[in-house]
């Protein structure tokens, strides 16, 4: 009897993962290898295999994968050199715990804003009239104003605004649960400052490191409404598969959204590969 | 340079260490440890020994006073450039790491050659018994295996000095005898200073070539366990090493061999001790094993009447507890001779003088009463 009640718990997880992961997936599974589909009425016409022929035939493919994936991973980069240092001083320079709730709150700040408020709120800071041009203008360090928003630095900017909470939380939170004594030992084990900070401290946050990576990852992944406002042009496959679900041409945006669940899974296992803790360990 | 003690691998002089500006963790401590001793930090938890530990290794800075290790003055040599190595009470064996990478720690940081360390880990694993375990994540040893792992790690970088926090009591009693003699057979074979902390009077008084009594950071007294044992200098030091009876007194004359203390139970005598005691009010104090019960104590010069309130069967002997009014006294009596006492009977109970001693002070801490410390806990 216990054994069906475990059963039972899972129903409610297992009911959502059916119904809005595995049957919308095996749906854009099939429009991708769909002829085509009348929207009306929902109806799939065809089995083929052209719309990935025409993907991989298409001379900026490899340029858009590049950009695509070369941005999400510059966005965790930035929100891991900005996260890293600022959770290990959370975590080994502030005593109050009070003061660290409240801080790691703060991030959460951006999350209460409307996305379109947060966002048109970096135009006074960024913009072409902005706080930084008008300082950097007025003290003759350029002339003519920087093109901060409209580029991939202000997507990063306005990245590192929205995500750093990811890459934070888990970075704090493996800082957080690190022994103290175990670091005590290796600073009497003869290790020097650096070393115990890479030997110990790094190689035990590595887990929350990876996991801020994996959710900035994924998160600006599948962000294209940032890169398409912001970004100046810059050609993402989230970007593409949007323009060509607004132009109703489903079948082609499915195949593409099949490319990038594929490459975001294959991403995932490889970064879940390295999270290994054994992998962490000296090679002896 | 006067002063500089050459040839100690410990020395530490009015050591102040503070957490904060309310507690007062180590309050002006002094000592000295020869090198090559096997030496004992005993006192209760909160006393200020792990602390202690962790200032001579570097990891806690203190306010004031000097800490010589080998010779060498320690302010502000930070914990990997001195000469010493803490097994901490927690063990802190690295979870990250195989056993191997654990003990091979310590070289690694000093740039040790792969041969080296490699022949170096071999060789401690043998030491600690723990050979074929390399490869073996901490995560699956048992806490003892851990222990012989932090040990290993500790050694394995031949510190002059191996400070070990409190590695005895977490075990249960019968590995607490193996381990006591674990020790005392490794400082033996290795010959460098031991400093090892504990709580429990037995480890201290077997294990130390010298110790020191700590009390809420001071140090209520330093000497041999022998020395601690039978000339406890403070009601603290006396209680806290081996059990022991205290009448509070006042000693009202000196005789040719002794002193009379007078006690709520009566006169008693004691020997002399040189000083002028007349008049002072003191802790009169025997160890219960001298107490003699019955028709042996008829014949002692110090008796009185009382009765059996309570008795604790320890095998060997049973304590057996003799009230008189307020005041309690324990004696450790054979079990042949307990099994014939009655509860609630009373009893005579005596003791020879030359075994009874007179503690003056209640603590090294000023300002306390003598009868409120033995009456207190």
């Amino acid at each position: 009897m216990a054994k069906y009640t475990n059963y039972l718990m899972l129903l409610p997880g297992l009911i959502l993962c059916v119904f809005f992961l595995i049957i919308p997936t095996a749906i854009i599974l099939r429009i991708s290898f769909a002829d085509s589909v009348s929207t009306a009425e929902f109806e799939i016409h065809g089995l083929t295999i052209e719309n990935y022929v025409k993907y991989f035939t298409a001379p900026q493919t490899l340029n858009i994968l590049v950009n695509t994936f070369g941005t999400a991973l510059l966005a965790c980069l930035i929100c891991f050199i900005v996260a890293y240092p600022f959770a290990y001083f959370l975590t080994f320079h502030v005593e109050n715990e009070k003061l660290k709730a409240y801080v790691i709150s703060l991030l959460m700040v951006p999350f209460l804003i409307d996305w379109n408020i947060r966002t048109i709120a970096w135009i006074p800071i960024l913009g072409d009239q902005g706080i930084v041009n008008s300082a950097l203008m007025s003290l003759g360090v350029i002339k003519n104003p920087l093109n901060l928003l409209f580029s991939r630095t202000g997507l990063h900017i306005i990245w590192l605004q929205t995500y750093i909470l990811f890459m934070e939380f888990p970075i704090y939170l493996a800082l957080a649960r690190i022994d103290p004594e175990l670091i005590q030992a290796a600073r009497v084990l003869k290790a020097p400052p650096h070393r115990v900070f890479y030997d110990i401290i790094f190689k035990l946050s590595l887990p929350g490191v990876i996991c801020g990576w994996i959710f900035v990852f994924v998160c600006t992944l599948g962000d294209f409404l940032t890169p398409g406002l912001w970004a100046g042009g810059l050609q993402t496959l989230g970007l593409s598969i949007s323009t060509y679900f607004g132009k109703n041409v489903w079948p082609y945006a499915c195949a593409l959204s099949t490319i990038m669940i594929v490459i975001a899974l294959v991403a995932l296992y490889i970064l879940l590969k390295i999270v290994d803790i054994k992998k962490l360990i000296y090679e002896s | 340079m006067g002063g500089i003690p050459l040839g100690k691998a410990i020395f530490v002089k009015d050591m102040v260490k503070w957490y904060g500006k309310e507690v007062l963790a180590l309050n002006k401590i002094s000592f000295e440890v020869d090198e090559g001793e096997f030496f004992v930090v005993i006192g209760p938890s909160g006393c200020g020994k792990s602390t202690l530990m962790r200032i001579l290794a570097g990891i806690l800075d203190f306010d004031s006073g000097e800490l010589y290790i080998q010779g060498q003055n320690m302010k502000g040599v930070p914990p990997h450039k001195r000469d010493l190595s803490l097994m901490l009470e927690t063990y802190a064996v690295f979870p990250h790491m195989n056993v191997f990478n654990n003990i091979a720690f310590g070289l690694r940081m000093t740039g040790k050659d792969k041969e080296y360390i490699k022949r170096k880990v071999k060789e401690a694993l043998e030491l600690v018994e723990m050979s074929g375990f390399e490869n073996r994540s901490p995560l699956e040893l048992s806490g003892g295996q851990r222990q012989r792992v932090a040990l290993a790690r500790s050694l394995v970088i031949e510190p002059s000095v191996l400070l070990l926090d409190e590695p005895i009591s977490h075990v249960d009693y019968i590995l607490q005898r193996k381990l006591m003699e674990d020790f005392k057979i490794l400082h033996k074979k290795l010959g460098i200073t031991f400093i090892l902390t504990t709580h429990v009077q037995e480890h201290a008084l077997t294990l130390a070539d010298r110790m020191v009594v700590m009390n809420t950071g001071v140090i209520e007294q330093i000497g041999t366990p022998d020395e601690v044992y039978r000339t406890p200098k403070t009601v603290f030091a006396a209680r806290f090493v081996g059990d022991i009876n205290l009448l509070p007194g006042k000693v009202v004359s000196k005789e040719e061999k002794g002193y009379i203390v007078k006690t709520e139970v009566g006169e008693f005598r004691s020997g002399l001790n040189g000083a002028d005691l007349v008049g002072k009010k003191l802790a009169y104090a025997i160890r219960p094993e001298f107490i003699k019960v019955d028709d042996d104590a008829k014949a002692c010069e110090n008796k009185f009447k009382g009765k059996l309130v309570r008795l604790y069967y320890f095998g060997n002997y049973v304590e057996c507890v003799f009230a008189k009014d307020k005041v309690e006294v324990k004696a450790a009596v054979p079990a042949e001779q307990a099994i014939k006492l009655r509860l609630d009977k009373k009893y005579m109970i005596g003791w020879s003088s030359d075994e009874s001693m007179l503690i003056e002070r209640p603590s090294v801490i000023e300002g306390l009463n003598i009868e409120e410390v033995i009456y207190g806990k």
